[in-house]
């Protein structure tokens, strides 16, 4: 992947994840913290740090996000989402606005 | 510099051609157009032809922006529509006797604005009269309309020239009547002209016309007049030019008198006349149909007229119209020559000034039928001066006949742009002056004028006819982005499924809280363990939507855990079973003052709460801003008296549907003490009659922005006008199964109730037409309309749609059987908000709507088999307790 459209997500613990900016774009926050002309730091360097994320919850939003993108192309699946996880994730995506 | 002044074009066999000044609303035919641009003024203006034509232009408007008018129709047809054009009169253009109208229109994509400028009969020493000056004023404001009404008719072409006319409207609130009285007036000449002579009045300034200052020539042909100014000056050459061309032909028509503003303005719009010039094809004369011939009178602007009146930008363009349609204009221009480069265009500009006539707006759709005699007539020669002045007269006594008709502007301008007119809303049941009756009549006599005339007209007047092909095949639809599942929602459905799993709901937030209720609500649920969940702690917000499964054991055991301090919303709606009066009072009235920040409370539902009851809540609430008691059929009158003492300052929002045991007069005395009611919502309560509503209306009403009359059947028009009167501020208003209503009801909504954001209709007997008026003068702020089950929604209506209902995002069309696949999707299609269209009942609809229609973001309900509890209206969980006012507003 090209380094130019890729955004780096980082989470509480200081995991990066890496991901292509479309990707990245489906949530909302993301998507003005990258292109609004603000001149944030994040839209420089293409890093959104997350300090209130855990690292399992953002993984899973990153999947959440390709899993986006795949049913707007049409292949629409299923997305499993582990019980436990679901209200942790709820409120990242809430917050994420995804 | 020297102005330029038209003159008499010589009789036809010598004269160049005169200045057939294109009426700007002239837009030659198509191939006429083209070359039209390219005329070139061939000769120096004949100038000093007529020293009245210098006086004439008595308003300098500058034009800042001119417009171009559409060479439009193709057909050469003129179009009286233009008439809107002109409807964008000038604010500023207050002259003495001139009106100034400000008509643009699109040719060949550049927009002239044409403004009709009114000119004094006496200073116009042309013929006997005026020549009708048509100014080119650049108002900022008009622009934007004319575009508008460029952009919509697409009229251009025709209805310039016929519009252009229009002028000079008497004031400026009467813009749209100017475009009236243009295209009325060339109609009348035309009409009076049949014999032969035509007389070069101005159509549009009526009397004022001047029949060119041609006195004495035999055609009447109009020299352009142009002010020698710089660069306006060069090109009125050229119109002038054209005015010498003359060959011929010219004498036949009326003279045009072109005066053009030095102004640099001018020059553009000058520019953009000259390009709109009508096609020189002699031939396409006929097609040319120039209604009127215009002349446009350019004055320099050193002219002591230009002063002023209308003070508007500095250059000003006054056009005199010839009656002549543009066929003599274009005969004229293309005289002979081969260059044909009548800068008809310039009759674009021309603007002719509107004295006080103001035809009838019928007279506006006679004039098509006018302009085709005009061709007719293409070849008649102008009579002499003498003829013509008294045409002239004649047509003074049908201004001054007719413009106690005009009273009232033409709607029909109005129609494309909202500017409300400025009109003396008299409140008579009878008649409703205003931008709704102004629509309706439009309405009416479009249906009576389709009939008769069959025009292949698009658009309001044409109500058969809904201009819709389906654009895209249903899998070939972008999916939208509404209709992927978002996390949260796969999130809050995984835990719907599993609330039993759930240990907390620490740090959720309130939102998605609601949400989460709401969701087991729905599924049935909801269950002890989550509800102890929900009130653990010191919550701020309670949202039960449904309480019924709660017994009173549980109620009172889980809710005493509960930390009330810090409640603002607490809903127990379905409440019945658990809320009996001695439940309270370890609850939920467990002391004086118990719940201190409460704000929103709903209790709907509580079938067991009785006057006592409700008394110890309120005592228990002093802060309650919102109190919804449906279906508490306990509750009598008394309870609202204790209401209205203890929560008369402050309670905003009161909902009492079917409260069976209230009567709506007892309760008037208690009603009328709230003093910030903004909801009120009463179906379902005895006796709401006219009466009731009159007294409650004049006494509270003027806050009230939400008012539900759902079922309140009793209800006739004389209520709907008291509302209307009164709540000016109204956003949403319910008249579902109001029978008795009728299409006055609208009207006087439209006047008064200008920000209506949702609107329910249902079983009403409104009328295709009065609907769609309405949508006409108040649909922009449209958020949510229904029609359900209104019979007789069908084409007025979904045009009115389309182009006036920018925000709609809901729409229930249900049983509206009229409703063919086409007009729903125009609907569809034009209304980009759209996100809900409730189609149930309507077994007319057929895959081409379905399929074919291209806006990916509505979701539509009540066609084919789809869940739909999830599209009934829930409230919105992130919306504070107060639907109108936020809690901290006391």
């Amino acid at each position: 992947m090209k380094k130019e459209d890729t955004v780096k997500l980082i989470s509480a613990e200081g995991f990066e994840f890496v991901v292509h900016k479309d990707a990245a774009m489906v949530s909302q926050t993301i998507r003005n913290m990258l292109t609004s002309p603000g001149g944030f730091a994040e839209t420089e360097h293409g890093e959104v740090t997350f300090p209130e994320i855990s690292t399992t919850i953002l993984e899973k939003i990153c999947k959440y996000f390709y899993w986006n993108l795949q049913f707007a192309s049409g292949k629409q699946t299923e997305f499993h989402i582990e019980p436990e996880l679901t209200l942790e994730l709820m409120m990242a995506a809430n917050y994420l606005h995804t | 510099m020297t102005v330029l002044r038209s003159r008499e074009i010589a009789p036809p066999k010598t004269t160049p051609q005169g200045p057939k000044t294109r009426p700007k609303s002239d837009p030659s035919t198509p191939a006429e157009t083209p070359e039209s641009v390219t005329t070139t003024t061939t000769t120096p203006p004949p100038l000093n032809s007529t020293p009245s034509s210098q006086s004439q232009s008595q308003n300098p408007n500058s034009n800042p922006n001119p417009k171009a008018t559409d060479s439009g129709s193709a057909t050469g047809l003129l179009r009286r529509r233009s008439l809107r054009l002109a409807s964008k009169t000038p604010e500023g253009s207050a002259k003495r006797n001139t009106q100034i109208d400000e008509v643009g229109f699109d040719l060949f994509g550049e927009r002239v604005t044409v403004m009709g400028v009114e000119k004094r009969a006496e200073e116009l020493k042309l013929g006997s009269g005026l020549d009708p000056v048509t100014r080119l004023s650049g108002k900022g404001s008009g622009f934007g309309e004319e575009e508008k009404v460029g952009v919509d008719e697409g009229l251009t072409e025709l209805g310039l020239s016929s519009d252009l006319g229009v002028l000079g409207g008497n004031s400026e609130e009467k813009k749209k009547r100017k475009l009236d009285i243009d295209i009325n007036l060339p109609a009348w000449e035309c009409e009076e002209e049949d014999g032969g002579s035509k007389p070069f009045l101005s159509l549009r300034s009526g009397k004022r016309v001047a029949k060119p200052g041609v006195d004495g020539v035999g055609n009447g042909e109009w020299v352009i007049d142009l002010s020698a100014d710089k660069s306006g000056g060069v090109k009125s050459k050229g119109e002038c030019g054209r005015g010498e061309r003359g060959k011929g032909k010219l004498g036949e028509n009326s003279i045009y008198v072109v005066v053009l503003d030095s102004d640099e303005e001018v020059e553009r719009s000058g520019e953009n006349v000259f390009q709109s010039d009508l096609p020189s094809g002699g031939s396409s004369t006929g097609k040319r149909k120039l209604s009127d011939a215009i002349e446009i009178v350019v004055e320099d602007s050193e002219d002591e007229m230009s002063s002023g009146e209308n003070g508007v930008n500095e250059g000003r363009r006054k056009y005199s119209r010839q009656e002549k349609g543009k066929e003599k204009l274009v005969g004229g221009a293309l005289l002979s020559n081969d260059d044909d480069k009548v800068e008809l265009g310039l009759g674009l500009e021309v603007l002719s000034s509107l004295h006080n006539v103001v035809p009838s707006p019928t007279q506006i759709r006679e004039n098509e039928a006018l302009q085709d005699e005009m061709q007719a007539r293409n070849s008649n020669r102008r009579e002499n001066g003498r003829d013509r002045n008294q045409y002239m007269e004649r047509f003074r006594d049908i201004a001054r006949q007719n413009a106690s008709r005009f009273a009232r502007f033409d709607p029909r301008e109005e129609e494309e742009n909202d500017m409300p007119p400025q009109v003396d809303v008299e409140q008579d049941v009878e008649d409703w002056p205003g931008p709704f009756s102004t629509a309706m009549r439009i309405m009416r006599d479009g249906a009576e004028k389709n009939m008769q005339e069959q025009r292949a007209y698009t658009g309001k007047t044409k109500p058969a006819l809904v201009n819709w092909v389906p654009k895209c095949q249903e899998q070939d639809r972008a999916i939208s982005k509404n209709l992927i599942p978002s996390l949260q929602e796969l999130c809050l459905s995984v835990l719907a499924m599993n609330a039993d799993a759930i240990v907390s709901l620490e740090s959720v937030p309130d939102a998605l809280r609601h949400q989460l209720s709401h969701l087991l609500c729905d599924s049935r649920r909801m269950n002890t363990h989550f509800f102890e969940l929900l009130v653990q702690g010191s919550p701020t917000e309670v949202r039960l939507r449904d309480c019924s499964w709660l017994t009173e054991e549980e109620f009172t055991k889980s809710f005493q855990q509960c930390d009330i301090s810090n409640l603002t919303v607490l809903q127990l709606d379905q409440c019945g079973r658990c809320l009996p009066d001695y439940i309270l009072n370890s609850t939920l009235a467990r002391s004086s003052n118990c719940l201190p920040v409460l704000t929103s409370l709903s209790l709907s539902g509580a079938c067991r709460l009785s006057d006592v009851g409700l008394g110890a809540l309120v005592s228990s609430a002093p802060a309650l801003r919102s109190l919804n008691l449906s279906q508490c059929s306990l509750l009598t009158s008394s309870s609202i008296d204790t209401l209205a003492n203890s929560l008369g300052s402050v309670l905003r929002e009161l909902y009492l549907n079917d409260c069976q045991s209230i009567n709506a007069m007892l309760i008037l005395p208690a009603l009328e003490k709230f003093e910030h009611l903004e909801v009120l919502w009463l179906p379902g309560i005895e006796n709401v009659c006219d009466d009731f509503i009159k007294k409650f209306i004049t006494a509270r009403g003027h806050n009230l922005k939400e008012l539900i009359l759902t079922n309140c059947i009793n209800l006739t028009d004389s209520s709907v006008k008291v509302i209307a009167e009164t709540c000016s501020g109204l956003c949403a208003l319910d008249l579902v199964d109001l029978h008795k209503l009728t299409d006055s009801s609208l009207g006087y909504l439209a006047n008064g109730c200008r920000a209506i954001q949702t609107l329910k209709f249902r079983q009403n007997s409104f009328s295709d037409e009065a609907i769609a008026a309405f949508l006409e003068t108040s649909g922009e702020c449209l958020k949510e309309l229904s029609l359900n089950n209104i019979k007789k929604v069908g084409d007025n209506t979904a045009i009115s749609l389309a182009r006036h209902s920018r925000s709609l995002h809901s729409l229930d069309l249900s049983w509206c059987r009229n409703l063919t696949d086409e007009a729903l999707g125009l609907i569809v299609d034009s209304c980009l908000s759209l996100k809900m269209l409730k189609l149930f009942g309507c077994t007319q609809i057929t895959d081409l709507f379905l399929c074919g229609h291209s806006n990916p973001e509505v979701k539509i309900i009540g066609v084919k088999m789809t869940p739909i509890l999830k599209d009934v209206k829930v409230p919105d969980p992130a919306a504070g307790p107060l639907h109108y006012s936020s809690i901290s507003s006391t």
